[in-house]
């Protein structure tokens, strides 16, 4: 009875069974270290063990359980206040779900056999076809900045010019400045006067300030978040924005990626800097149901609930990457929408029929998600990223 | 129950912050074993509250850092007075004092702005209780700083030399989670996560802080709060607008609810105009409606 221990207050068998408390909550995908097992053991030392709604919260509080796992944590303690813990199999393995280890699909180099799940209907849906017309300019890399994405026969050298591009815009991301003060390093003539650090260079010329030392804003990146709609719909124009996401990841760090059809899948540790390709082939065995249908809202509505906490906030910024051609609900996308505008800096959805002049919003759920936008851009070629960047800035 | 407990839960009471159970506890704990505590839990549950009682409770000053971008350790911690250190330098130059005299003087706790961080530290007489609010707003820097600082409770002021904590301050946290806090930093602290009230406490906390609430008034306002809480809000009304909202009935002489008063008066409550717009006259009259009829 590990519970009974902790009434007879014999010291010696409160750590032990604290110990095991402790790998219960662990196998159960708790948080707990054993610097707050070292805590609750001390906390127990204080209260009245034989009380066991009290022994509950104070275990709660010095094990810093969070609020999302109460449920689960007031089921094993009362488990382990009864003595009958450790029997029961943990029921929710807090691993991922082991990843498939299959043949890199080849659905990312545009195979003209690759598996499609998409319904006929979705494809009438899209246009496909709503390139600008690659009109001629002054240079090679005028012409590539306004061909159109889905235009699907790009040799390789144009997709080197287009990574080096993309990687040298998303540099230009890179020079946000925050509201908090540094100093300035070397001899700057812009910022605010730093007083402590001139008066400190004084001493070595015999008080007398020759240089003033100043302080600037630092400079913090903002941090984006990019939704990615991956279903067949968007099929012709995912790969060349998961490029430049991929490209703007590697100068922005603080850079998250989602991808979403059905469901929503975090990308963010799949991505390794300054490998796009390699990346794009992990992303592909990631992503369930590639090409397939789009549950636009639904996905939005995890995101919100399960990312936002942690990535909100006033210096972030939101890029949905999504044609709006949706199958579920257009009120929960609406929903969905603006409980993510209410926590971040702004929201940006990249559609790229948008290109297209005769192209109005009018697909349901990109109605019912507009009013919550700031920003409503095309994004069907590298020219129409380039006047996106401002945007990207906070 | 352990007896201080009980006796904090009364303590608490009889200050006027009904707390659950829980929340004596972890404001014991944290006491006995001089830890930090963290509590978060959505706007208004009384978070910042907690501490303002905690610190009449001990009769002691309460010292508040409020946390947002950019706050710096200048801002936080200390700095020295530069003007007057230039000033009085001026003047020791016309009258010729002697070097080192001065340089001691100059660097001295006279010179010395303390800022909220340095006045808990070094707070005579007793231990302060030192609330750092919304500490999610600060950036991650502040956030690294600040855990060197709990943990020790000293500071080294490199022309003064290190300052350690006589009385180490009580320390309370809060966030509203805006941002997810570093794992070094909260586990360093005790956990305290405040729910909104249940029917039961708000009831408690309405006849404490607005005494002026008679009848059935404070039973009523509860229940439509429960009510209200149950759908699904962008802001969730705290404890803070349940009271606003009983004030502002009182001021309209109101004795129990009445759907056109309430509708009227809504804005107490709800802050936000989706919420606003979303809860229909006929939706807030069937609410009323239902809190009206629980009561009999």
């Amino acid at each position: 009875m590990i519970g009974g221990a902790l009434q007879r207050g014999v010291t010696g068998e409160l750590a032990p069974a604290l110990a095991r408390f402790g790998s219960t909550l662990r196998a159960h995908g708790i948080a707990a270290t054993v610097r707050d097992e070292i805590d609750a053991v001390q906390a127990l030392g204080l209260i009245d063990r034989d009380d066991r709604d009290e022994v509950g919260s104070a275990l709660r509080i010095a094990l810093k359980i969070p609020r999302e796992a109460w449920t689960a944590y007031d089921r094993l303690f009362s488990a382990f206040w009864t003595g009958a813990d450790l029997i029961e199999p943990p029921d929710l393995p807090p691993q991922p779900p082991p990843r498939e280890r299959r043949e890199p699909p080849r659905l990312l180099s545009w195979d003209p056999v690759r598996r499609r799940m998409s319904e006929p209907d979705e494809d009438a849906d899209n246009p496909g076809g709503t390139r600008e017309g690659t009109r001629p300019a002054a240079s090679p890399q005028a012409l590539l900045r306004r061909k159109s994405f889905d235009a699907s026969a790009w040799t390789a050298q144009e997709m080197a010019a287009m990574e080096r591009m993309l990687a040298r815009l998303a540099h230009r991301l890179a020079t946000c400045r925050s509201r908090r003060w540094v100093p300035s390093v070397g001899m700057p003539v812009r910022g605010r006067f730093d007083p402590r650090r001139s008066y400190r260079r004084a001493l070595a010329t015999g008080g007398e300030v020759l240089r003033f030392a100043r302080r600037q804003r630092a400079v913090e990146e903002p941090r984006l978040v990019f939704l990615c709609d991956t279903s067949g719909s968007m099929d012709a124009h995912t790969r060349f924005l998961l490029m430049f996401v991929l490209a703007l990841r590697r100068a922005a760090r603080r850079a998250e990626l989602f991808a979403f059809n059905t469901e929503l899948v975090d990308l963010g540790r799949d991505v390794v800097a300054g490998k796009i390709r390699l990346t794009l082939d992990r992303l592909a065995t990631r992503v369930l149901d590639w090409s397939g249908g789009t549950r636009l809202g639904e996905s939005l509505a995890t995101f919100a609930s399960c990312h936002l906490p942690r990535l909100g906030g006033p210096r972030t910024i939101v890029v949905v990457l999504s044609d709006g051609l949706d199958r579920g609900d257009p009120a929960e996308l609406a929903s969905a929408v603006k409980r993510i505008r209410a926590r971040v800096r702004r929201v940006v959805w990249l559609n790229p029929l948008l290109g297209d002049p005769r192209y109005e919003p009018i697909a349901r759920g990109m109605a019912a998600a507009l009013p919550f936008i700031d920003c409503f851009a095309p994004a069907h070629n590298l020219e129409s990223l380039e006047r996106l960047l401002p945007q990207l800035v906070v | 129950m352990t007896p201080e407990i009980v006796e904090l839960l009364a303590n608490l009471e009889a200050a006027g912050y009904i707390a659950e159970p829980a929340t004596a506890t972890a404001l014991y704990l944290a006491r006995a074993t001089q830890k930090p505590l963290l509590v978060e839990g959505d706007a208004g549950v009384g978070k910042t509250e907690l501490a303002k009682v905690l610190a009449r409770l001990v009769g002691t000053e309460l010292i508040r850092l409020q946390c947002y971008e950019g706050l710096d350790v200048q801002t936080a911690l200390y700095e020295w007075d530069y003007p007057r250190q230039m000033l009085r330098l001026r003047i020791a130059d016309g009258r010729g004092e002697d070097a080192s005299a001065l340089e001691a003087r100059l660097f001295s706790r006279e010179y010395l702005l303390e800022r909220p961080l340095l006045r808990a530290i070094t707070h005579s007489g007793g231990p302060a209780v030192l609330l750092i609010d919304e500490i999610d707003r600060a950036d991650d820097g502040f956030e690294a700083f600040l855990l060197e600082v709990l943990s020790d409770f000293q500071v080294t002021i490199p022309e003064l030399g290190t300052i350690k904590a006589e009385h180490p301050p009580y320390v309370l946290l809060t966030s509203n989670r805006t941002r997810e806090l570093g794992d070094a930093l909260r586990r360093r602290c005790l956990y305290l996560y405040l729910d909104h009230p249940t029917f039961e406490r708000e009831v408690r906390i309405i006849r404490a802080r607005c005494p002026e609430a008679r009848g059935a008034l404070p039973e009523q306002i509860a229940r439509f709060l429960q009510g209200l809480r149950a759908r699904s809000l962008v802001k969730p009304p705290g404890v803070a607008e349940t009271l606003d909202f009983t004030r502002a009935l009182r001021l309209l002489h109101q004795d129990s609810l009445d759907a056109d008063v309430v509708s009227q008066t809504l804005g107490c409550l709800l802050k936000d105009r989706h919420d606003l717009e979303a809860l229909s006259p006929a939706e807030v009259a069937a609410l009323v409606a239902s809190s009206r009829e629980a009561r009999s």
